[in-house]
């Protein structure tokens, strides 16, 4: 028979059912009235031979049904009605677990946008990043070697100025191998991309353009196709505008600009960028094969370079697939902060089902009355468990509506750098996580209490008018819910705790520098301007004298790489009668070229020797180091008037002075592992980067006590009509370059703060509901002790020993589960051991005064309890 | 506290012993059951309402086919007859039925030698 017509005349199926049923009774009826038995009787005799007509009239209904679906809606319906008679326990469940479900879906839309949903462009499974970094040389050998994979590299961090028409304007780029584009399979919104070979001296001044430049600097004009504009002072041809979407290597990138591989620029060749490096595998070529051709690659490629290459470069070489690569920073931080709400909802959880089970209390009496009208257990189960599943679903409807508010505020809090982080929005994937997490959810809140409540003593309960049954079943399983989830805000309160400390340490880590009242800005020449030297340094030259002119200026210096700014400027250093354990004369240093005045106006303490003087702008060559430098290459003695030589250069440079060590590279790290030392010289004519150029970028940093924007545009004013083709960018106080540097571990930390703030006061909720039910339970008990004479203290004593228990048991769940489980975040920690007793000590006191402080009402309303009131309503 | 389950015997037996009765001549529920609890010589405790389903789902198998009609008492029942379908489902169930017998007798049997 078929489904549909079953559907159709189900309702006549169902009427003939009744009717017959009827009959049936009526036919009994008269026969038993016919043998001389009075109606009433023979009604009831009726009946009870029929058995249960209710059963019988479903139990044959339902061999029409398809029966789950169909039992499904029924407990729906009757769910629904049950949640809308207790609105206040509907409301506060629907709440907690929107609150948990939210803060898990809008965490999971991140994870999902940034680890799984694949990379947006064709076939991207086939796209891999060799690990490690290559210079241009390197890349071009590997392009032609390669078999299981075509290669591109692209080198971030290098910024033009973009002149002519308008007001000079600082622009991110991307250097690209020409490839790169194919290689991604990235269409141009317009135009086209780059061809093979554009990256080659003489055929390569092109450019490519971000969807947002192209709207705001050129008005969205197709015109500008072919048209040439002037970067650094040189010509470039416009020949494609990328889609909005396309935003590769990240968001920052505002034009796209070949590289410029020319194996006679020897040093920029081999030493210039060493540049990360995508592919994609070939149709025949695995992963495990283009790994083992990169190690191959690397083995040989030491050879290539023109001066021997340490044989740790680049060693540990793998190829991984791209996405990995990209998001390998935050995987770590947003797995964690998965954790982390998880762990809220499971508190949730806990605290929902700890509230079914005090209804439960209400309702066995409910329930026992449904199981002698003859519903199964299983029957039963089904309905509380639909219930608390209707329940989860509620709250994962209001969840996902927290979940898209706070998916935005999440993309507000996050770092702007944080990989993808554009691409996250909520799609099908969050959809069904947050649906499955919503039964889950539901059934984990149902299970306890539905287990409980269908194994009930129905009879007791039916007899005690569902008072007093509440057995020591329920309150042993509410205990160990309660104990549960102070454990688990324990556990998260931990973990909060260290990031705060560990967050702590960081922000209090001393830079080396002084970051108060301190404005610096990026000024940037044409790089072709600072190839004449001297104009070069006489443009900064004057630039600094005006500066120092400004109303409320103490004092100005110019700085090729501001600390924690996200720069590193390498230099290899020869250091004299200097040779390392593995040969290499040239240790490699970070360069900072400055201007006399700057350790003093950055507050960079000097601890021996001297300061630069306007003298060592001309005269003899001298140069400064850090304390960590002097003590590594100088141990025991003193680093002044030793001395050092850049790479190449003519003459020794004597040490004059050894300041403080600075952080440089962020706030943990003063350099990058891969620098060995850290070396200042003074702003002049011999003063070269590695290209063997003086730096025709430098930051000025000026201490003020005036409004720092006016500073600002009296800067670039001063700047303008000195020279229109120099932008003025990176306007900031030391204090945002600062704040910038700790902005991963500040938003990692509030996040973490507030999860764990939710699950304390989640936490503090379950432990006073237990704790009143259970006083609202022993009213009487405690009535009738105060009638036999115990005080208000010994009423005290006997609750509050309860909810003692529950804490310290609570606790010490939780502190053993920390002690296993936060080892798992020390990666994200800095100057805190995942087992910091201090924290540990401080949680446990925090988490025993609140909860017992959670305790107090409900033992007061205890020792107001009146005996007289108590027992009159026995 | 349980739900009354005193089913048939095994399942399907109730279907079975309805069958053999409807073979015989078609009837309706209530004369049905009566003629059931009968000829069991009330052996077997069958509660009357249970027969309903098990008449739903023989229904729904198309063995057995109803009918309204008004019964010799004047009263509106439903009659139910047998299928051709059911008449071979049924000779398919009782020889079923008679092997199990048999095998359960001779294990009873050897049991008590």
């Amino acid at each position: 028979m078929n489904w549909f017509k079953q559907l159709s005349s189900r309702r006549r199926l169902y009427d003939d059912l009744s009717e017959e049923i009827q009959q049936h009774l009526q036919e009994k009826i008269e026969e038993l009235v016919a043998s001389g038995m009075p109606r009433k009787e023979a009604a009831a005799a009726a009946r009870r031979e029929f058995g249960n007509v209710t059963l019988m009239e479903e139990d044959s209904r339902a061999v029409w049904q398809w029966p789950s679906i169909e039992t499904f809606f029924t407990d729906v319906r009757f769910g629904a009605r049950t949640l809308r008679k207790s609105l206040a326990f509907t409301a506060i469940a629907v709440l907690t677990l929107a609150l948990g479900i939210g803060a898990n879906t809008a965490i999971f839309s991140l994870v999902n946008g940034i680890l799984i949903v694949s990379l947006p462009y064709p076939k991207a499974e086939h796209l891999v990043s060799v690990t490690g970094a290559y210079p241009q040389g390197a890349l071009v050998a590997m392009r032609e070697q390669m078999r299981t994979m075509d290669v591109a590299a692209y080198a971030e961090g290098h910024d033009f100025n973009l002149t002519g028409r308008g007001e000079a304007l600082r622009l991110t780029g991307t250097l690209v191998s020409a490839e790169l584009f194919s290689i991604l399979g990235a269409h141009p919104k317009l135009g086209r991309i780059f061809d093979r070979g554009e990256d080659i001296p003489g055929q390569d001044s092109y450019v490519i353009l971000s969807h947002a430049l192209w709207q705001q600097r050129f008005g969205s004009a197709d015109t500008i196709i072919g048209r040439s504009i002037e970067l650094e002072g040189v010509s470039r041809q416009v020949i494609g505008v990328m889609p909005p979407d396309f935003r590769f290597p990240s968001t920052k990138t505002q034009i796209w600009i070949p590289l410029h591989n020319d194996p006679r620029s020897v040093f920029h060749y081999w030493a210039g960028d060493f540049m990360p490096v995508i592919g994609r595998l070939r149709p025949d070529a695995t992963l495990q094969q283009a790994r083992a051709e990169a190690r191959m690659f690397q083995s040989q490629a030491g050879a290539l370079f023109p001066w021997p290459m340490p044989a740790s470069w680049n060693a540990d070489v793998s190829v991984v697939p791209l996405q990995n690569g990209m998001v390998a920073d935050v995987r770590v931080r947003l797995l964690l902060l998965l954790a982390a709400v998880a762990l809220v909802l499971l508190i949730a959880c806990t605290n929902v089902a700890n509230l079914t089970l005090s209804r439960a209390a209400t309702r066995e009496k409910e329930v026992a009355i449904r199981a002698a009208m003859g519903a199964g257990r299983q029957r039963i189960m089904r309905q509380l468990l639909t219930e608390s599943v209707l329940l989860a679903s509620l709250g994962g409807l209001l969840g996902l509506l927290f979940a898209t508010e706070g998916l935005s505020l999440l993309k507000a809090l996050l770092p702007a750098d944080t990989p993808r982080l554009m691409d996250v929005r909520m799609d099908w994937r969050v959809l069904a996580f947050t649906g499955g997490l919503a039964i889950l959810t539901g059934l984990l809140v149902g299970l306890a209490p539905a287990l409980h409540i269908s194994r009930g003593a129905l009879t007791e309960s039916l007899k005690s008018g569902g008072r007093g049954a509440a057995s020591s079943v329920s309150q042993r399983l509410r205990s160990v819910l309660v104990v549960g989830e102070i454990a688990l805000a324990v556990l998260l309160v931990i973990a909060a705790g260290l990031m705060i400390r560990s967050f702590w340490a960081l922000s209090h880590v001393n830079p080396g520098f002084r970051s108060e009242r301190i404005l610096t800005a990026r000024i940037t020449p044409n790089e072709s301007f600072c190839g004449d030297a001297a104009r070069c340094l006489a443009f900064y030259r004057s630039v600094l004298d005006q500066v120092q002119s400004f109303p409320g200026v103490s004092g100005a210096a110019l700085v090729n790489t501001l600390p924690l700014g996200g720069r590193v400027s390498k230099r290899s250093l020869e250091l004299e009668d200097y040779v390392d354990p593995s040969g290499n004369t040239a240790p490699l240093f970070w360069l900072n070229i400055v201007t006399p005045g700057y350790f003093r106006v950055m507050g960079i303490p000097l601890l021996s020797g001297r300061d630069f003087g306007d003298s060592d702008v001309s005269g003899t060559p001298v140069a400064v180091v850090t304390a960590e430098t002097a003590r590594r290459f100088w141990p025991n003695q003193s680093a002044l008037g030793k001395h050092i030589r850049l790479l190449d250069d003519k003459s020794w440079r004597t040490i004059v002075g050894v300041i403080s060590d600075v952080r440089a590279y962020d706030l943990q790290r003063n350099t990058p592992n891969w620098i060995d030392g850290t070396a200042y010289v003074p702003h002049n004519p011999t003063a070269t980067l590695e290209d063997r150029r003086v730096p025709s970028q430098m930051t000025i940093a000026i201490r003020t006590a005036s409004d720092d924007s006016q500073i600002a545009a009296m800067l670039r004013d001063s700047i303008a009509s000195m020279n229109h083709e120099v932008p003025v960018s990176e306007v900031k106080t030391m204090g945002a370059v600062v704040t910038e540097a700790v902005s991963a571990p500040a938003s990692t930390t509030s996040l973490f703060v507030a999860f764990a703030a939710l699950a304390l006061l989640l936490g503090i909720i379950g432990i006073y509901g237990v704790l009143s039910f259970l006083v609202s339970q022993r009213t009487r008990e405690i009535g009738v002790r105060i009638a036999l004479g115990a005080q208000r203290g010994d009423v005290l004593y006997l609750v509050m020993k309860e909810g003692a228990r529950f804490s310290f048991a609570g606790i010490a769940v939780g502190l053993t589960g920390a002690f296993l489980l936060t080892r798992l975040m020390s990666s994200e920690l800095y100057g805190v051991s995942p087992l910091d007793p201090a924290t540990y000590l401080d949680v446990a006191l925090v988490m025993a005064a609140v909860t017992l402080l959670a305790c107090y009402v409900p033992t007061r309303r205890a020792m107001r309890v009146d005996p007289l009131v108590a027992l009159r309503y026995e | 506290m349980k739900r009354p389950e005193q089913r048939d015997l095994f399942p399907g037996a109730l279907e079975m012993m309805i069958l053999r009765t409807l073979k015989r001549h078609p009837l309706h529920g209530y004369a049905l059951v009566q003629h059931i609890k009968r000829s069991s010589k009330d052996l077997l405790q069958i509660e009357e309402g249970s027969l309903y389903p098990a008449l739903q789902r023989l229904l729904k198998e198309e063995l057995v086919k109803a009918e309204w009609g008004i019964s010799s008492t004047n009263r509106r029942v439903r009659t139910y007859r047998l299928t051709a379908a059911g008449a071979k489902h049924l000779e398919h169930e009782v020889s079923r039925f008679e092997k199990m017998l048999e095998g359960i007798t001779r294990v009873l049997a050897r049991g008590e030698s």
